[in-house]
């Protein structure tokens, strides 16, 4: 064991912005547990910070814990070591790390798996004969039981490694936990088989040792790349970030990692580059996509001396300038980095009940083990029969099926979620999402289509629609504001007439003032309604009545055409929403937005109960209401408001294109961008509850009945081995059964080749 | 049967042999991705 260390460098106030974010109620950090491995594990660490930290979460899978203490009252040295001492292995995550060490460890995790698997089919190859009674001449016998000890080593030994290891950890700190017993029990058959390889003569349990292995490595295998890849994804959204800066020193631009950034610097960045740090705009007005942050699409502006925020893109046409404030793991896009980590940390409750379940079991199948040996030994039936009722009780009852039930079952439905475009990040969700009886829609960017369209034209001097539009495409061309896009689609429709064919020149962007240019020897004017520098006709201000946008097209004098620019409705809201109306739920809708906008959604899609102009105060006070009553409630929104309802609803789904942070808070999250895959989600969960219920039945009712057989001695070894695999086997078979033939939702229709086909 | 004395070294030295090219392929991150692998030899092409 390694030496006890010190830990009060962990002190140093410096040190104290790469471990976690400081608020006003404390210091929150992130910390590696490399030896937590169950339930008790978790409740340890759990003890260990209770009353000295806040807010603690364990994630057994991620083997992390999450907490907040204050920095006055708590040294975090203090903490550390005492998780140390209760046999935890804590490690400090640099803010970076965290993604690297869980790909290096599903590696090693994979590898180890593979491993076992080769080496328990092997092993029964060799140890075939021996099954059937068959007894090959003495020389050959020896040299297959030699083969399985040689076969049969790097399959325990290496692959099981973690299994051993959690086993003494467990024993060292006092607690016992699953891990015992599979630990003795591969250790007692290991040692017995190695030991009877040497003397020649006896059963060996090389193959029951092997297999026991794999499958208890799949189990955890299976839990942990769920979680692994929703974490990836998030991250990966998150990560959309800067690796280097142009910092400006003296006249000249010099390219330097992130990293080497210092609050004060000055760094420029090009147009469509993402801000390495947070910081102050320096002398230009710039146009800003801050969608990665506030999932709002449309670019803000920002003007000199404002505050720029990392991971924003200079959505404008010029570099701009900006001087850094904060970098690196104080950023606010760092910040909501770590708020994904968190998240991450919850675990299922049903999971939760199920280790416990198996922490209570096992400290039974130690004392029945024991109990049989005893009794062999007391009936003199000698200690080799005594040891082989031991090893039966301690494989037979192993809880590997009550441990492989609620994982494999949430594992295969949150798979075939994936493929149907939903996103699982939190599996605890399925089971609440198979409950739900009331849906609360946001609007914008939800039920309607996140980029708009061009929906009325009003044309004031004399000129076709078609050729106002043309013109404004033609000024529009080549901008990145979502405005612009409105504009410039329907051109390269075949509907477009001619497609376009104007040129524009001389274009300036004027940010947060429209964009003026000129085509031909004709000068024009395009933007927003409030910035026109031409009178407007009273009609104009009515195409505002509906939520629209109004856009101005002008000329150096007189304004030439309105555009009244509208959010469609997404086209398979309609069905979805009569889909769950058919299923007898209640939808509601919530919307930030316009009364106007709101009702005619609305009333497109036949929902009775909405509200217009809602805070997220307003929501969340709804959302409480209703689960007052009794629902069970899914919200599904995008927007930053939507963050504290998302985090409050039983369950929460959010569109992919939605503020990062709304994303850190929802369970699901719609990747094809498509409501579509909502219904059948219901379906798969509903599945999915049925499977891990029929799974615990199972697994406790195998265990029941098997217990007295192995310890009256009616059970081999092998045999143990062969039913405890089967029943694994069982579960892991019904938690894959979800109804093959059905397709999981319209998202697998529309793009087959974008979805990752699944191995489960 | 005087075979065996010679094919059951060999096939536990095959065994080994497949579990260390496992853990090389492993370690290599061929697993990370199983569905982009397919793709990896068409793109090596010059």
């Amino acid at each position: 064991m390694s030496q006890p260390r010190d830990w009060t460098v962990f002190d140093r106030p410096e040190l104290r912005p790469a471990l976690g974010a400081e608020g006003r109620d404390g210091c929150e950090v992130l910390l590696a547990l490399d030896g937590i491995h169950c339930a008790n594990c978790v409740a340890r660490a759990e003890r260990v910070l209770g009353g000295k930290a806040a807010d603690v979460h364990v994630n057994l899978t991620a083997r992390t814990v999450g907490f907040r203490f204050r920095p006055q009252q708590v040294r975090l040295s203090e903490l550390l070591r005492e998780l140390d001492r209760a046999g935890l292995e804590p490690r400090v995550l640099a803010h970076e790390e965290p993604a690297a060490r869980a790909a290096r460890e599903r590696r090693l995790a994979f590898a180890r798996i593979g491993v076992a698997s080769i080496c328990a089919m092997q092993v029964m190859m060799l140890a075939w004969p021996s099954y059937f009674g068959v007894r090959p001449d003495h020389a050959i016998e020896q040299l297959l039981r030699w083969a399985q000890l040689a076969v049969a080593a790097p399959g325990v030994l290496w692959a099981g490694w973690p299994l051993f290891a959690a086993g003494w950890r467990a024993v060292r700190s006092g607690a016992l936990d699953m891990n015992v017993p599979v630990a003795l029990a591969l250790a007692a058959a290991f040692g017995a088989s190695a030991l009877r390889t040497l003397a020649g003569s006896g059963d060996l349990y090389f193959d029951t040792a092997t297999m026991f292995v794999w499958f208890l490595g799949v189990g955890r295998y299976l839990e942990g790349r769920t979680r692994a890849r929703a974490g990836e994804r998030l991250r990966l959204l998150a990560g959309r970030r800067a690796l280097t800066a142009q910092r400006r020193s003296g006249g000249a631009l010099e390219t330097i990692p992130i990293g080497s950034l210092q609050p004060g610097d000055t760094v420029v960045v090009a147009p469509g580059d993402a801000l390495p740090a947070d910081g102050e705009l320096l002398e230009v007005a710039a146009e800003l996509d801050e969608s990665l942050l506030t999932g709002e699409s449309h670019p803000v502006t920002r003007q000199p001396g404002q505050a720029v925020l990392a991971g924003s893109v200079n959505g404008g046409d010029a570099p701009l300038a900006l001087r850094v404030t904060h970098r690196g793991a104080d950023t606010t896009l760092a910040q909501i980095t770590r708020l994904l980590d968190l998240a991450q940390t919850r675990k299922p409750k049903v999971q939760q009940l199920a280790d416990r379940a198996a922490g209570h079991f096992v400290a039974a199948i130690l004392v029945f083990a024991a109990a049989g040996l005893l009794l062999a030994l007391l009936r003199g039936a000698g200690a080799d029969a005594g040891l082989s009722i031991a090893l039966a009780v301690l494989v037979a009852s192993c809880p590997c099926a009550l441990s492989l039930a609620v994982p494999a079952a949430l594992a295969a439905a949150t798979s075939r979620l994936a493929r149907g475009g939903v996103l699982v990040t939190n599996a605890g969700a399925l089971p609440a999402l198979a409950a739900v009886d009331t849906v609360l829609f946001d609007k914008t960017g939800t039920l309607t289509v996140p980029r708009l369209q061009v929906g009325r034209t009003l044309c004031l001097a004399g000129l076709a629609p078609q050729e106002c539009l043309r013109i404004a495409a033609a000024l529009e061309h080549g901008s990145r504001h979502p405005i612009a896009a409105a504009f410039t689609v329907p051109l390269t429709a075949p509907s477009a007439g001619d497609g376009g064919g104007l040129q524009a020149h001389d274009l300036r962007h004027l940010p947060g003032a429209g964009i003026s240019g000129r085509i031909g020897d004709t000068a024009y004017w395009i933007g927003a309604a409030a910035q026109a520098g031409v009178p407007l006709p009273p009609e104009a201000a009515g195409l505002a009545d509906d939520g629209s946008t109004v856009i101005v097209l002008t000329d150096t004098v007189r304004a030439l055409a309105c555009f009244a620019l509208q959010a469609q409705l997404r086209p398979e809201a309609r069905e979805l929403v009569g889909e769950l109306q058919r299923r007898g739920m209640n939808i509601e809708i919530y919307s930030g937005d316009a009364a106007e906008a709101v009702a005619a959604v609305a009333r497109q899609l036949g929902i009775e109960r909405y509200a217009a102009r809602q805070s997220a105060q307003a929501k969340l006070q709804r959302l409480q209401q209703l689960q007052q009553q009794g629902a069970t409630v899914l919200a599904v929104g995008d927007g930053l408001n939507d963050a504290p309802l998302l985090a409050a609803a039983d369950v929460s789904a959010a569109m992919p294109q939605g503020a990062a942070l709304t994303q850190a808070r929802a369970d699901l999250l719609l990747l094809g961008d498509s409501l579509g895959a909502l219904a059948p989600a219901l379906d798969v969960a509903q599945a999915a509850r049925r499977r891990i219920a029929e799974n615990l039945a199972w697994a406790l009712g195998y265990n029941l009945v098997v217990l007295p057989l192995a310890m009256s001695g009616h059970l081999a070894p092998w045999l143990a081995a062969a039913g405890m695999s089967m029943s694994s086997l069982l579960v892991v078979g019904n938690a894959l059964r979800f109804g093959g033939r059905r397709r999981a939702g319209p998202a697998a229709r529309i793009e087959p080749a974008a979805r990752p086909a699944e191995v489960l | 049967m005087a075979s065996l004395y010679l094919l059951i070294p060999l096939g536990v030295g095959v065994v080994l042999g497949a579990i260390g090219i496992f853990i090389w392929a492993t370690s290599s991150g061929q697993f990370d991705e199983l569905d982009q692998q397919g793709g990896r030899m068409p793109d090596d092409e010059p």
